[in-house]
């Protein structure tokens, strides 16, 4: 919603109230002043008046007017086409400098002298309202030839964009905002007087007759009007350019100036559109359309209420009968409808979906006084009307209800006379209770807290005093909360560990998905209005995000990449999970000293280990992945406490191709599985551990996780556990390896003897080649 | 005798000093001849010799201990030398992750308002109308939801808007009081130089008896929190509207960047938009058949947070994994 200083001021007595004032009290009443910007003409531009103006010899474009500034006669060379005789213009003097730095300088131009500039409105730094130069009137009030324009209040505004919230739709039009504003400063709205000028003695009624069908909850009211020399005055050309609207028609022009002005809605008709024939009587009806609008109806359909006029019954001609109609349907009832049947709508939507002035006499007047007063039209005496009667909206309030909600005392007197302001009627008031009449044009108003923000915000939040809540105390440490600590914690480990946090978004593109062999969610269950293309669906997975960001990352140059992202996925039946994965491309650190410049790539030993750093011990069992990001030859299951909790692999060298990645290792983990909780330290021996290799020959094909099996099977006394510490293959083994695996056997109750160890390892080899056939190198 | 005193004076080296060691004080040194030689001397002689040799014996032995100590201090000290490294060489980046910014602002909030004594609760991205409009005074006509784009699933089901449903999911299954925030991605459909398809928000609700929860106390907790994140800023409450809080504020703090004193970042107003807040809309309590109960709300969005409190300027970098802007934080 534009407004401007100077509009406010036909509605408001302003005076002695700064422009920046102003937009404090806008905000405070919570009217947001989204931007603020001013005119400023540059001085020595004045009003003049073309008295003589010829063509120029030499140019067929240029003309050569005799300009009265008042003080003298200056001959301008001026290029526009529409200077003639007798207008007023507004001229930039000698020694002006425009507001694109150009001093006006006497010149010549094609041999004849030109003291000066007649300006058009984009030249003195205004909205570009009118083609050509400007042809200034007395609707920007008094004024002489030889006053700088600057001096005029039209000509020295400030222009104020307010960002209304949804509910305040009597503020879209002028005389709203400045009703708030005569609450706030409580100062009286300016009514208009309506100049009477019904002077025809022939009655509305002898040319129209309107007709309706059932309630359809609509007001209107019709004023005929016999159109004659109509003039758009250069205020109402300037100011559809400040509100950055225009209209093709001066009657439109005015229409959508009255309806700015007023927030009334209002339209001007072809006459001859209702008309049959040569019947003098021109007929409306109010129906149903189609689509069940309320809508006005001739022959065909000149308009749907509250939402857009059909061209066809839009004037075209510039003298004759017209009828004006203002228009009122509750904001509820308009947008319902078109909840249920969505058609094209305009700008007038967006008024009435919101709320426009149901006092329809407000705007039909104020477009009659405009029309009336710059034409020599004759109004049609009396008006055709149909009125909706709704009830007023009456709610009861107590003080104690508005103190406690606001946590603050406001007095009695303080509460009516805000209100009243605001033009709610207070008459039924008791002493205990406060009995408020709804003014019909706020809609938002339903609820007794509806009634404590309009206190609120006209005594201004800042001038309540804080207070803190008194609360009995509770323990509000849920399981929601140890979720979220639990994920907090392995973030922090992930971050020690050298993971950079990464987020993203929860969309993924379902064709990516798809070529790496991801299930995706159900065609029936898929968004159905994703934003862009590349973003078409759930992502099932946290990978791809992670590939793509590594890929962005390798491009600007890092060779060492190590991001986690903990997250929301979903399911083919699009059930939510969270899951933590990781990815780690290139080099296991930052080139350095330590490293003489060449760090090492990571393997897969590394990544296992940095994982391990983050979640803990875990086995690792061979699998093959459902997608097709894994290379087939190192991927793993994850498990933990005989339980699957994720996935870990190398990229498949092609998906390295794919992202421009150096090697790559990811992980995705089941976030619910993973462990969380207080551990609890087991006992332990005093006894001192024994360490003891054994080198094993075994087929290179031979899965350690078998020869893990038989050792743990095996039950063997004392050993606490044993990994594998080294793997050698070379030329005189063929198709064989040496494997070492180094025991660590302890006893709670002794230290163990050279036998016990001795006979421990012959346990172990026994079984290995009982089971496995395999035996010491 | 008195040449040795200067020969381990000017001993250069512990080697040399060893040799001269032997040469005094071994077998077949010249303080075991001088002592052989006694044998041979008179005997009324024998006890001065035997007290001047004593004596220089221990002067000799301290001399050699005080020569040997510095010479070994210097060798020390050469040793060291040729381990010399230049320090400067070494200065160095760290080698770990780093939390995400705006997880990280998360965090600070949360633990914010859990000290304040506020639940933490959660709730699933995939919503139905009812939990994320209707129960939020938002009916399907209402011009409000022009302002939350929304993302819908072919089903009817959408992305949540907000984190409100967890708001009303936990007032359905709990009886007042109620106190709690609720942390969590959000969705629109918007995707701009300033806005993003998914961004984070907390919401923060409390509940209690009727005539119990005002204004003032909401005015309270979220001057006190602002502070809290932003240091010392100005707090500024605007009446505003939202169709689930009544009255309806939003909340700027003084700008961060030129304290208020007008820059690009808050459009010359010295004021930035940080909060939206208000008294809970008694048709809200109604559609969770609450009755007799007053409460307040708020919501803020975590980017805006997190690009505010470390100046960083490009939303959609927080998105993309950006080690160039997260290395920043570690």
């Amino acid at each position: 919603m534009i407004v401007t200083k100077s509009w406010l001021q036909e509605w408001i007595d302003l005076s002695g109230i700064s422009t920046e004032d102003l937009a404090k009290t806008l905000n405070t009443i919570g009217l947001e002043v989204e931007a603020i910007s001013s005119y400023d003409v540059p001085k020595k531009i004045i009003f003049g008046r073309v008295v003589e103006c010829e063509k120029h010899p030499d140019a067929d474009k240029l003309n050569v007017c005799k300009v009265d500034i008042g003080s003298s006669i200056r001959q301008i060379v001026c290029g526009a086409s529409n200077v003639r005789e007798g207008i007023d213009v507004v001229v930039a003097t000698i020694g002006a400098v425009m507001p694109g730095g150009m001093e006006i300088k006497p010149v010549q131009l094609r041999g004849v002298d030109s003291e000066g500039m007649i300006c058009s409105a984009k030249e003195i730094g205004l909205s570009d309202c009118q083609d050509g130069i400007m042809e200034i009137d007395s609707s920007i009030g008094k004024y002489k030839l030889g006053d700088e324009v600057s001096s005029n209040p039209v000509f020295s505004d400030d222009i104020i964009e307010i960002e209304l919230t949804a509910n305040r739709g009597d503020c879209l039009s002028i005389r709203g905002v400045a009703r708030d504003l005569s609450a706030a400063y409580d100062r009286p709205l300016k009514e208009k007087t309506i100049t009477d000028k019904d002077d025809k003695r022939v009655g509305i009624g002898r040319i129209l007759t309107l007709t309706h069908e059932n309630d359809l909850n609509v007001n209107l009211r019709y004023k005929a009007v016999d159109l004659k020399n109509l003039t758009l005055p250069f205020v109402i050309k300037l100011r559809l350019a400040q509100i950055e609207d225009k209209r093709d028609t001066d009657i439109d022009a005015i229409m959508l100036y009255a309806t700015h002005s007023s927030g009334v809605i209002l339209r001007a008709y072809n006459y001859d559109f209702f008309r049959e024939g040569d019947d003098a009587l021109a007929k409306i009806s109010l129906s149903e359309d189609k689509n069940g609008y309320a809508s006005i109806m001739s022959k065909e359909k000149a308009s749907t209420i509250g939402i857009i006029q059909e061209d066809i019954s839009r004037i075209t001609y510039n003298e004759g009968t017209i009828l004006i109609e203002a228009s009122y349907i509750p904001p509820e009832i308009i947008s319902r409808k078109m909840l249920d049947c969505k058609i094209e709508s305009g700008p007038m939507y967006y008024r009435t979906s919101r709320g426009s002035e149901p006092e329809l006499n407000q705007g039909l007047n104020f477009c009659l006084d405009m029309i009336g007063g710059n034409s020599e039209s004759a109004i049609f005496g009396g008006n055709i009307e149909l009125c909706d009667n709704c009830e007023d909206k009456v709610i009861t309030i107590t003080k104690k209800e508005i103190d406690d909600i606001i946590g603050a005392v406001i007095t009695k007197v303080k509460i009516t006379k805000l209100l009243k302001n605001l033009g709610f009627d207070m008459r039924k008031s008791s002493a205990d209770n406060f009995v408020i009449t709804v003014p019909r044009f706020r809609h938002d108003i339903s609820h007794k807290q509806d009634i404590v923000e309009e206190i609120v915000r006209l005594i201004g939040i800042d001038n309540i005093p804080s207070k803190a809540f008194v609360f009995e105390e509770d323990n509000r440490l849920g399981s929601d909360y140890e979720a979220y600590k639990k994920r907090s914690d392995y973030r922090h480990k992930a971050v020690y560990s050298g993971f950079f946090e990464s987020i993203h978004f929860v969309f993924d593109e379902k064709k990516t998905l798809e070529k790496y062999g991801f299930e995706t969610i159900g065609e029936d269950l898929d968004v159905l209005n994703p934003i862009v293309k590349t973003l078409d669906t759930l992502r099932p997975t946290l990978l791809t995000g992670l590939l793509k960001a590594a890929s962005n990352n390798s491009k600007n140059g890092y060779t060492s990449i190590k991001l986690f992202e903990v997250g929301s996925l979903f399911s083919p039946l699009r059930e939510e999970s969270v899951k933590m994965s990781f990815l780690f491309s290139g080099d296991r650190e930052k080139e350095s000293l330590s490293n003489s410049g060449k760090p090492t790539k990571v393997d897969f030993a590394y990544f296992a280990q940095k994982i391990s750093d983050v979640i803990g011990e875990f086995e690792l069992s061979e699998l093959t992945t459902a997608h097709k990001l894994s290379h087939i030859y190192q991927s793993a299951k994850v498990i933990i406490n005989g339980e699957s909790v994720g996935e870990m692999f190398r990229v498949h060298p092609s998906v390295e191709d794919d992202y421009d990645l150096d090697v790559t290792y990811m992980c995705e983990l089941d976030f619910e599985k993973l462990p969380y909780g207080l551990k609890v330290a087991s006992k332990t021996s005093k006894y001192q551990a024994s360490f003891k290799d054994l080198s094993l020959i075994m087929p290179q094909s031979m899965s350690y996780e078998s020869v893990k099996n038989v050792i743990t099977s095996a039950n063997v006394d004392n050993l606490v556990r044993f990994y594998a510490v080294d793997k050698y293959v070379d030329e005189s083994l063929a198709e064989n390896m040496s494997l070492s695996i180094r025991f660590v056997l302890q006893s709670d109750t002794k230290t163990l003897e050279e036998e016990d160890i001795t006979s421990a390892m012959e346990t172990i080899l026994e079984s290995l080649k009982g089971e496995l056939g395999i035996g010491l190198r | 005798m008195n040449k040795w005193y200067d020969e381990i004076k000017e001993a250069q080296s512990v080697d040399t000093l060893e040799e001269i060691r032997l040469a005094v004080f071994g077998k077949k040194g010249v303080l075991a001849q001088e002592f052989a030689k006694m044998k041979t001397a008179p005997n009324e002689e024998k006890s001065k010799i035997a007290q001047e040799l004593n004596t220089h014996k221990s002067s000799l032995m301290n001399e050699f201990t005080a020569r040997k100590i510095t010479l070994q201090t210097l060798e020390l000290q050469e040793a060291m030398k040729a381990e010399d490294i230049d320090v400067s060489m070494f200065s160095t980046t760290s080698q770990s992750g780093a939390l995400h910014p705006v997880m990280e602002t998360m965090d600070r909030i949360v633990e914010y308002f859990s000290s304040m004594n506020f639940a933490v609760k959660t709730g699933s991205m995939i919503e139905d109308d009812f939990h994320n409009f209707e129960a939020l005074n938002l009916p399907k006509y209402h011009p409000a939801r022009d302002m939350q784009d929304t993302f819908y699933f072919k089903d009817e089901m959408l992305l949540r808007t907000h984190t409100s449903p967890v708001q009303i999911r936990t007032m359905m299954n709990n009886k007042p009081p109620i106190r709690m925030i609720a942390p969590g991605a959000v969705f629109r459909r918007d995707y701009d130089i300033t806005h993003t398809p998914m961004f984070h928000q907390i919401e923060g609700l409390l509940v209690d008896e009727m005539g119990k929860v005002s204004f003032a106390n909401l005015k309270f907790i979220l001057e006190d929190f602002l502070k809290y994140m932003f240091g010392d800023v100005d707090v500024r409450f605007r009446p505003s509207f939202f169709p689930f809080t009544e009255p309806s504020a939003e909340v700027d703090i003084s700008c961060v960047f030129c304290s208020g004193k007008g820059c690009r970042v808050c459009s010359k107003t010295g004021w930035l938009e940080v909060l939206g807040c208000g008294i809970v809309d008694p048709n809200v309590f109604e559609a969770v058949k609450y009755e007799d109960v007053s409460g307040y709300a708020f919501g803020l969005g975590v980017e805006r947070f997190a690009m505010l409190i470390h100046q960083i300027g490009d939303l959609r970098s927080l998105f993309e994994g950006d080690i160039k802007l997260l290395e920043q934080f570690q």
